[in-house]
């Protein structure tokens, strides 16, 4: 995937930030909890309702159509104490999964 | 706010809104046709709806009541679509010409659903004291489809359609219908009170939802929907759902046609009124919603190993019976 690719969100798709639950999840990953299939985005896709857990939140909601892949992952990687090079094989492999399920577009 | 919240989301993700109890018809099974309640103007509705759109809250659904009952349907439909709400209702479909389908369209509806209760026209006119009513809700299905607008069926399942729920997927099907929900059975207003001939015993219910859960995983065109959380101890019961347990109070809340807000149209206790009150408040510190939000388990529940996925079954259900949100749900069959 082109680092210059701006992902966008499918318009048809509902979708609610949660930020109480983002907080109540970031205390909880300072305690050391396991906190990966909690979610902070809630989603309806064809009828269907998901989460997307703290880092795919973080993503999904960068993915408006300005934001190239490229800053995704600068901006992450300035956010989460982890090697930059495992954000960005995350991002790339997340931005490919909400792709393939047809819940965004690349501009 | 309350820290026993926690992972409660910020606000329900639908509403189910009654905007008036009246209705044309005068159905066996209705929760609502004993209720009474001042109805609001269009203006006060629009500001309630302001308020939806400032929570965030996704999807409302009126419900009823026929909700198009009202004649300013269109106009709370528009207004509400306009401030970014997805907007769905359930209707016995008299109403519903091509004429008045592609007004729904207009205002902006995303979805309709058409209520009936039996594939016999006879079967489902007595059941709703008004003859010729299968034929205009069958009609209704065809004027919703064919004006563009996702289209939904809903039945209640009870001994008249029991027995026979493959039919009323025939005709789901034969409809272009995308996703037909079988209600269970609720023991609210008329419902409890024709209970002793309409509910199902709790092994009818338990072989009925087997059945059933085998037909919606093998239907690829139809969704089929169930919301009862009674199935969680069932095989082919999906295991994961978003919240465990009733989702009222969770998900979703329902307005009154005054404002009032219940946790469903199932259960009569006002939380507060949406108007007069702080929703958050409403929505973190309510007693009743606390309460609804952390059962425990008593009866038959307690030691049961199904209760971390059931949580008790029907929230509604074992309140009408009972008065306690804890006690089992009477349609259990453990
Ligand atoms: S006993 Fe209670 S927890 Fe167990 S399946 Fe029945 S209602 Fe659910």
């Amino acid at each position: 995937m082109d680092e210059n690719v701006r992902p966008a969100r499918r318009s048809d798709i509902i979708w609610r930030h949660e930020a109480r639950r983002e907080q109540e999840l970031l205390e909880a990953q300072e305690r050391g909890e396991d906190i990966s299939d909690r979610g902070t985005v809630i989603l309806v896709a064809g009828g269907t309702m998901h989460q997307l857990n703290l880092l795919g939140g973080e993503i999904w909601r960068r993915c408006d159509g300005n934001t190239t892949v490229a800053r995704i992952v600068s901006d992450l990687a300035g956010e989460y104490d982890v090697d930059p090079a495992e954000i960005d094989r995350d991002v790339r492999e997340f931005i490919e999964d909400l792709n393939q399920r047809g819940w965004i577009s690349y501009e | 706010m309350n820290d026993t919240n926690e992972g409660l989301l910020s606000a329900p993700l639908t509403f189910n809104w009654t905007l008036s109890y009246r209705c044309n018809f005068s159905c066996s099974h209705c929760y609502s046709r004993e209720e009474q309640a001042e109805e609001l103007t269009t203006d006060r509705i629009c500001l309630i709806v302001d308020i939806l759109a400032d929570k965030k809250v996704p999807f409302v659904n009126f419900g009823g009541g026929e909700p198009l009952i009202r004649e300013d349907l269109f106009d709370i439909a528009s207004y509400a679509s306009s401030r970014g709400l997805n907007v769905s209702m359930n209707s016995n479909g008299w109403l519903i010409d091509a004429d008045a389908a592609a007004r729904l369209r207009q205002s902006g509806f995303q979805s309709v659903g058409i209520s009936i209760d039996s594939a016999e026209a006879r079967l489902h006119d007595d059941f709703r004291c008004m003859p010729g009513s299968w034929q205009r809700a069958v009609a209704a299905l065809d004027h919703v489809r064919g004006a563009g607008i996702r289209l939904t069926m809903s039945s209640v399942i009870s001994r008249i359609n029991f027995r026979n729920f493959r039919d009323l997927i025939a005709l789901a099907r034969d409809h272009g219908v995308q996703t037909l929900y079988l209600h269970n059975f609720k023991c609210s207003g008329r419902g409890f009170k024709n209970r002793e001939d309409l509910d199902l015993s709790p092994e009818e219910w338990k072989a009925f939802y087997v059945e059933a859960l085998e037909v919606k995983n093998s239907l690829s065109d139809l969704t089929l929907s169930f919301d009862d959380p009674v199935i969680a101890s069932l095989p082919g019961y999906d295991a994961d759902p978003m919240v465990k347990g009733s989702s009222c109070g969770k998900l979703s809340l329902h307005l009154r046609p005054n404002g009032d807000i219940t946790p469903c149209g199932f259960i009569p206790l006002v939380v507060g009124n949406i108007l007069a009150q702080d929703f958050d408040d409403i929505w973190y510190n309510s007693p009743v919603l606390l309460k609804m939000r952390h059962k425990e388990a008593k009866g038959k529940c307690a030691g049961c190993a199904a209760y971390g996925d059931c949580l008790g079954g029907c929230t509604a259900r074992a309140f009408a019976t009972t008065g306690d949100f804890s006690q089992p749900d009477p349609h259990c069959w453990k």
